[in-house]
């Protein structure tokens, strides 16, 4: 089975600093793949490994993999190979979405796309719905669980007020809850092997964007008391008991 | 006359959604995917689904009757399956959706979305021929204009490939954490899921409501997702917070930072939390709290 798990490389939120004015400086920002993504990862390493097969990390975006960290990190967590798709990494979903399915068309078809829950700084849950669309193929999001079962999956998926049993015939394009699985931690062996598996570039085009971002702003911070007291428990406790009663 | 339209599946959502709808537009027409006329609406094109079908397996459907009739508006409500259909409807129409947190005007449209995490809020000028909407909860006020109710039956033929083997409802209670005054809410620190009976002794002589991080919820499911807080979760404005073994990453803080008082207790002096906390406490959780029950 070949497996297409989606990971973009995304600024880290906690690397992002606020600017009097209150826009963003990305400039120290190290690139990273969102930990949600990572649950692609894993559960397309875990599938390809029930029924054999090979799982290919595919990211729009150039921009955070020219350095060989990030590289390394996602391909010591379970991939077989990396293609980055060069292109805007802050695209619209539909854009990004267009240019995975160009990708994947170029990479020559696939049984099962795999995405995260949201990427780390867009969170718009929207790439692999459109993605699915865009290949005309069976789609659902927030799968909470998947067993290969021959020509299709059984998936859960996860609604506000129950559990859908679904079956997929593959291929199909799936995205996937926060708590699926647990994105593994590598070990040296794995980050050892990393640095071997291929990395490749693929070109694919892209529509418009669907809005102009006027604006990218923090919004106004709230003053806060920022009182912290340490010390032997009863003391602290008795402290914050006083503060709220005080509230 | 201007006029918004929006899609959905089921009754009582339809109806929020249509009275959300007019703050973008005069007229609201909906597309119901088995969930029949809306009360709220001014028009509801009605597609009845195959018993057992998906909703979502009428994207396409809609997608193309919502282009022979010319919509330039569609809203969608944040529910799964809604999100799903606006996606898919949204790539059949060839536009991505955005994910509304605030109308700031609709002539031209232009909304708000948070970026980061919620680190950022981005205003976006919608330059698509759709505007495809997921209104967030919040993102508007609901209108208390009447509907005209009027009804038309459409045929829709629903894409093959999914089957739906079976639905497990999910007893739920219902909690609007949104109207809570005080709040308790548990995180990562807490080692067993047992041990949340040391927040709930908290709550209980607090009279708050408890609440978590994401991870304490999709991740082990100790509580159910209704419970958990932040840029994709539940967003509260109480008059007090209280963070237990919660090291506020930005995506939870931007559910829980309109909270009058913030207060934190946390075990790391230099958890990202204590620098947007009115009071904190460092110290094990498993410490503190019995003697903060004792102390209340
Ligand atoms: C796209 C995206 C969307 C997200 N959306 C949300 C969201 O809506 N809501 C949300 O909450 N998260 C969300 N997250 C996850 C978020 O980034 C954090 O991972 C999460 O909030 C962390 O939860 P936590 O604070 O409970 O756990 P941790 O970050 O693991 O923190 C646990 C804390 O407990 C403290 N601790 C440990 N033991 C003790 C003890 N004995 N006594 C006292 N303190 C102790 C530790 O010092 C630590 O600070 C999202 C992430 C992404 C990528
Ligand atoms: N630029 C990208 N390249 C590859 N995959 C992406 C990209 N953006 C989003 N994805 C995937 O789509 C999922 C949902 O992203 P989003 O719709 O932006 O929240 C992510 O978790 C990723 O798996």
């Amino acid at each position: 089975m070949r497996i297409v798990a989606c990971v973009k490389a995304a600024p880290e939120d906690s690397d992002i600093a606020v600017k009097p004015d209150r826009t963003l400086d990305l400039s120290r920002a190290q690139w990273k793949v969102g930990s949600y993504d990572l649950n692609a990862v894993e559960a397309a390493r875990q599938v390809a490994d029930q029924v054999g097969g090979e799982v290919i990390g595919l990211s729009v975006g150039s921009e955070g993999w020219s350095g060989s960290k990030l590289r390394k990190d996602v391909l010591s967590r379970g991939l077989d190979s990396l293609v980055v798709v060069p292109g805007d990494p802050d695209a619209d979903s539909f854009q990004t979405a267009s240019a995975l399915a160009a990708a994947v068309g170029e990479l020559g078809g696939c049984d099962l796309v795999l995405l995260g829950a949201g990427s780390s700084d867009r969170y718009a849950q929207q790439v692999g719905n459109q993605l699915g669309a865009l290949l005309g193929r069976p789609t659902l999001n927030q799968v909470d669980a998947i067993t290969v079962d021959g020509d299709h999956v059984r998936v859960e998926r996860l609604l506000e007020d129950g559990v859908q049993v679904v079956d997929v015939p593959l291929p199909a394009v799936l995205s996937l809850t926060s708590g699926i699985n647990t994105p593994r931690i590598a070990g040296m062996k794995d980050i050892l092997a990393a640095g071997k598996k291929p990395v490749s570039e693929v070109a694919a085009a892209m529509p418009g964007a669907s809005a102009r971002v006027a604006s990218l702003l923090a919004p106004e911070q709230v003053d806060r008391g920022r009182v912290v007291v340490e010390g032997d428990p009863a003391e602290t406790a008795q402290q914050l008991a006083q503060f709220l009663t005080t509230l | 006359m201007t006029e918004a339209w929006i899609v959905v599946h089921d009754l009582d959502g339809g109806n929020a959604l249509a009275r959300s709808a007019r703050a973008l537009a005069e007229r609201v027409v909906a597309v119901s995917v088995g969930a029949g006329g809306l009360a709220d609406a001014d028009l509801t094109l009605t597609v009845d689904a195959a018993p057992g079908a998906l909703v979502e397996a009428y994207a396409q459907p809609v997608a193309a009757l919502l282009a022979a009739r010319g919509a330039t508006v569609v809203a969608f409500a944040g529910d799964v399956r809604s999100r799903l259909l606006a996606g898919q409807v949204a790539a059949h129409l060839g536009v991505g959706p955005t994910n509304v947190a605030g109308v700031v005007s609709t002539a031209p449209l232009v909304v708000t979305r948070l970026a980061y995490g919620g680190l950022a809020v981005a205003t976006d000028e919608i330059t698509a021929p759709v505007a495809v909407l997921v209104l967030e909860p919040g993102a508007v006020t609901p209108s208390d204009v009447a509907g005209q109710g009027a009804v038309e039956p459409v045929d829709a033929t629903p894409t093959a490939g999914l089957t739906l083997v079976e639905t497990r409802p999910k007893g739920g209670e219902q909690v609007d954490l949104t109207a809570a005054k005080r709040v308790v809410g548990v995180g990562r620190g807490f080692a067993a899921e047992a041990d949340l009976d040391l927040a709930r002794a908290v709550a209980n002589r607090l009279g708050a409501e408890l609440a978590c991080s994401r991870p304490i919820s999709e991740g082990v499911g100790w509580m159910p997702a209704e419970r958990y807080l932040g840029v994709s979760g539940a967003t509260i404005k109480p008059d007090v917070y209280l963070a237990i073994g919660i090291s506020g990453q930005i995506q939870h803080l931007v559910g829980v930072n309109h909270a009058k008082v913030i207060v934190a207790i946390n075990k790391d002096k230099n958890a990202p939390i204590f620098q947007q906390a009115d009071f904190g406490v460092v110290g094990d959780l498993y410490q503190v709290l019995p003697a903060l029950v004792d102390a209340l």
